[in-house]
């Protein structure tokens, strides 16, 4: 089933879904369809949660993975937003409950559009990380090492690692910022450490936080029960569902402003058939984010999280160093160095295009939004 | 390093830089280089430079067996030395010369060299722009501020760039100095990262200087429309001074520092510093291009569209390079969206005037807030219609989104070939109101004040067609004669619906009794055809008095038409009859009126006085 090819699946629902008349409430053939869609979604779940922890490539929660995960995301929104406005007039969409689940999904989707661009500046962060780390990957394999070479390495990885424990607020990285004189100033050498290369301050709002918004949309956010179930509110609730569900992922993954307090507790209910592997996701990542939360953390990013490993790592070792230094150790060293470049690349690869796709699915946000206000207009009379 | 001549070089050079190390020495620490004595800089670079051949020469010379591989690291030592101390000073010189633009006579400039009109209207619509507040505690339909309009015609000025020097000549000499040294050493990553980091606060800064404000969608969704609008003019301003004046400048700053190093440098640089800010600022612009639609918000959506347009030029002049990519393409989307927002809104602004349901009769029969609303609004629209023609593509859809559904006036658009589409729209929500006057009018229960007040309004209409040249040139004169020949045709409807019941009994029929003609007059009915005269006349003049024709033209046209059909016939009537009333008892009750009286009488009409 996970070899589907998304356009045949989505063109053979179509093509059914012509050949029914337009009738009121909801068709035996749409449920049959409805259900197939969620078969589907329960696959490809089931596929993004089996990623491995730990694997060059396409590793749980990577930049790969995440993109996956956007690519599901996009299938969904235009199916359900198919189910819910194809061949219906606006009547159908703001009769109860309806009236009432629809206008609550598209405050979810203003919500999820800033979820989108906090992301995307914290795409801008990683990136920044990546930089660093390049700086420090180009200092480490210089041959002969030498103690320069250990220096330059050892201060990239301090400003990388305190790049990426930046804390989410915004307050205290505009004085980390103030802070990175080496000399005049200030005396004691912990303060030159601190954020050399950065004034990160979030292109956001001020008071926005991302931990807020997702509780936020995560209010009466409940799968519809007993006859509902199979019917309008079904493909809303699977939507709503999968907007918070991939928005909370790319907080967890990807730092951003305020993220204190995410919660580690969607509302996802186990009992409905196709969310199991979204349910699995869930607590896996939860589990992730309640152990690194107390120790002040940079995003879950697959990548991020091997940049941090190795950087301390790295620290540890430009900190001790002395020329020529024994082979062993240097042998070592190079692995990780190797490692270390390599994630740079993945990111050098994939930051951009994942920003684009979370762009696109910006956009499908905003014309999701539009295209169901405009059907509710027309139904509804100015006041 | 080998011969004495070069070790000496070398060993006074390496003296130097170590002097230098802020993490070894006192000294160091304490002051800067570069900004105190030039020679002490010079010395310094010469230094560096020292160093750096000593290098190039040991690498070159590498397979030597001579090299020593201590003395190698020792040379590294050094120039990372040298590298952490210049990057220190480059930080240095770009935070000392990083002064705040004068943000004020930015504005002024801003406005000096964009000849457009629209930054005068936009300055002064803060004292011009008051909400009406008399009384209008109707549905926000009626709230619609006529504010200045911006004069669009001048949106496509070429570019006007103005780029200032944000630093001191000399201080550009020294960062270029250092940056040759850093990007020689390959260090140029930290180079940039330490522009990057210095020139983005400066340029974050500004943008709070600017009153640039960092919103959420969520919060301008939220935000009342009327203070959106404020934010919008100000956003417009804020805007042309960023990519004109802020980001430009940025950019000739980062091409004069890495100019000799080549234009990716530069462009990197560039990013690293007006990347971020670029995005805050547009995601502004692209909240506002995502709101909910409804008909108040088309006139500054058109200012926005109009305003964007215009930089449009100067923001790919200078986003012009790949990584600057996703800059333009949001910039080219908010624009697509502001177009499409305000094609949507007027759509919106159709369906409202259909559907607008208020049943509350107009006392008097007088212009209805609707008809002045929709006028108002046309001709803003007709203001504006430079931008509309260009953004309105499409017929108004008068049929298919209300399939089968009676409550939509028909117009055929066969008629109408060769007009604009934003004319066919225009005419379409003439014709629209009046469908919905239409509808309105049937909840008079007189039927006479129906049609005053189908005759009020389109005469209210039409002269305001009349009274806006362009407007009355998109519209075209068949629909102006259409809208005449309609209003004139109420008031002939009022005047049947009303005065041929009273005119009715000054005829003829039936007050002869027998066939002769002399004596034949049945005094009882002359005298309850006079009674019901009085009655019905006292009754309209009454009634009607308190109706009203704001327009005093079509009042007095009207009043004589009345006169032109009273008169003579009463005066007829009177004339023939009057004798045997006054051969009766009490002629006082039953000829009470003079020709005159009622001639006066004629003039109370339409007057809208109170009821008494």
């Amino acid at each position: 089933m996970t070899g589907t090819d998304q356009s045949s699946f989505l063109g053979r629902i179509s093509i059914r879904r012509n050949q029914v008349n337009a009738m009121e409430g909801y068709h035996e053939q749409e449920i049959e369809d409805l259900e197939l869609f969620q078969k589907q979604l329960s696959d490809r779940f089931a596929e993004l949660l089996s990623a491995p922890d730990d694997a060059p490539t396409e590793a749980f929660l990577s930049i790969s993975w995440i993109r996956k995960l956007l690519d599901v995301f996009l299938c969904c929104e235009t199916e359900c937003k198919a189910i819910l406005l194809m061949e219906r007039d606006a009547a159908q969409i703001s009769k109860p409950p309806l009236d009432r689940l629809i206008p609550e999904l598209l405050e979810r989707v203003v919500k999820a559009m800033d979820i989108c661009n906090a992301v995307t500046n914290g795409v801008e962060l990683v990136r920044h990380c990546q930089k660093l780390a390049e700086i420090a990957v180009s200092a480490l394999e210089q041959k002969p090492f030498g103690e320069g070479q250990a220096r330059r390495a050892k201060k990239a990885l301090v400003s990388l690692m305190s790049a990426m424990h930046v804390d989410d607020k915004e307050s205290s990285v505009q004085k980390t910022a103030e802070r990175s004189w080496s000399f005049g100033r200030r005396s004691g050498n912990k303060d030159r450490h601190h954020g050399h290369y950065r004034s990160l301050s979030w292109q956001v709002a001020k008071h926005w936080s991302a931990s807020k918004q997702i509780h936020a949309m995560t209010m009466n956010l409940a799968a519809p029960r007993g006859p509902e179930a199979s019917c309008l509110p079904a493909p809303v609730y699977i939507l709503s569902l999968i907007i918070v569900f991939v928005m909370w992922v790319l907080i967890a993954a990807i730092p951003c402003q305020e993220r204190s307090g995410l919660t580690t507790h969607l509302p996802i209910n186990k009992h409905v058939n196709w969310t199991h592997s979204l349910a699995g996701m869930h607590d896996k990542i939860g589990e992730e984010w309640k152990k690194k939360e107390k120790k002040g953390m940079a995003g879950l990013l697959y990548e991020l999280q091997k940049m941090e490993k190795l950087g301390q790592s790295l620290i540890e070792f430009t900190d001790s160093y002395q020329f020529p230094g024994e082979k062993e150790k240097l042998d070592e060293v190079a692995a990780q160095v190797a490692e270390l470049a390599e994630v740079c690349r993945r990111m050098d690869e994939g930051l951009v295009p994942l920003q684009m796709l979370i762009r696109e699915a910006f956009h499908r946000l905003v014309r999701n939004r539009t295209e169901f206000l405009d059907v509710l207009e027309q139904g509804t009379p100015v006041v | 390093m080998e011969t004495p001549e070069n070790n000496s070089g070398y060993e006074s050079a390496e003296k130097i830089i170590l002097r230098w190390d802020s993490t070894a020495s006192e000294e160091g620490r304490e002051r800067m280089i570069f900004g105190t004595d030039r020679q002490e800089a010079d010395v310094y670079l010469q230094a560096v430079d020292e160093i750096q051949r000593t290098l190039s020469s040991a690498s070159i010379s590498d397979c030597s067996h001579n090299v020593d591989a201590d003395d190698q690291s020792k040379v590294n030592t050094t120039i990372q030395i040298a590298m952490a101390r210049l990057e220190d000073e480059f930080r240095n010189i770009l935070i000392i010369h990083t002064s705040a633009l004068e943000i004020d006579s930015l504005f002024d400039s801003s406005t000096s060299f964009s000849s457009s009109t629209p930054t005068h209207h936009e300055l002064e619509d803060d004292e011009d722009c008051i909400s009406d507040d008399s009384g209008s505690s109707r549905n926000n339909l009626l709230q619609l501020h006529h504010c200045e309009s911006s004069d669009s015609s001048t949106y496509r000025t070429s570019s006007s760039i103005r780029e200032v020097d944000l630093m001191p000549a000399e201080a550009i000499c020294d960062l270029q100095a250092i940056a040759m040294r850093m990007i020689a050493a390959g260090y140029l990553r930290e180079c940039i990262q330490v522009y990057g980091s210095v020139r983005k606060s400066s340029v974050d800064s500004s943008f709070r200087k600017l009153g640039i404000e960092k919103l959420s969608i969520g919060d301008v969704q939220r935000l009342e429309w009327e203070a959106l609008e404020g934010k919008i003019r100000r956003w417009i301003r804020a805007a042309r001074v960023c990519v004109r004046i802020l980001f430009a400048s940025e950019k000739k700053l980062c091409e004069q520092i890495f100019d000799c190093v080549g234009t990716d440098i530069d462009d990197a640089c560039f990013m690293e510093t007006v990347k971020g800010p670029a995005i805050q600022l547009f995601n502004f612009a692209e909240a506002i291009s995502i709101s909910r639609r409804s008909p108040e918000k088309l006139f500054k959506i058109l200012d926005l569209h109009d305003a964007l347009m215009e930089l449009l030029p100067d923001i790919e002049a200078v986003f012009d390079s790949k990584s600057s990519d996703s800059i333009r393409v949001q910039a080219a989307e908010i624009l697509s969206r502001l177009a499409e927002a305000a094609r949507g809104i007027l759509s919106e602004f159709e369906n409202a005037v259909l559907r607008e349901p208020s049943r509350v009769p107009v006392p008097g029969g007088t212009i209805h807030p609707l008809t002045r609303y929709v006028m108002n609004y046309i001709s803003l629209i007709s203001d504006y219609k430079q931008t509309l023609i260009d953004l309105i593509m499409s017929k108004p859809s008068t049929g298919s989104r209300y399939s089968g559904d009676p409550s939509t006036p028909d117009m055929e658009f066969t008629e109408l070939e060769g007009k604009t589409p934003l004319a066919l729209h225009l005419i379409w929500i003439i014709v629209v109101l009046q469908f919905n006057l239409d509808g309105k009018s049937k909840h008079y229960r007189d039927v006479s004040l129906a049609h005053l007040f189908m005759m009020n309004n389109v005469h209210y209409i039409v002269q305001k067609v009349k009274g806006l040249p362009e407007l009355r040139e998109m519209t075209g004169d068949n629909c102006l004669r259409k809208l005449t020949g309609k209003f004139r045709q109420a008031a002939t409807s009022y005047q049947r619906a009303t005065w041929v019941s009273v005119l009715y009994c000054l005829r003829d029929e039936g007050l002869h009794v027998s066939g002769s003609f002399s004596s034949g007059v049945s005094k009882t009915v002359l005298r309850e055809r006079f009674k019901t005269f009085n009655a019905m006349f006292e009754e309209v003049h009454r009634t009607q008095s308190m109706w009203l024709i704001p327009d005093g033209q079509l009042r007095e046209e009207l009043r004589i038409s009345i006169s032109e059909k009273l008169l003579p016939a009463y005066r007829s009537f009177l004339g023939r009859f009057r004798s045997h009333i006054e051969s009766g008892k009490h002629p006082e009750n039953y000829i009470k009126y003079s020709a005159e009286d009622l001639e006066t009488a004629v003039l109370d009409f339409f007057e809208g006085y109170p009821a008494s």
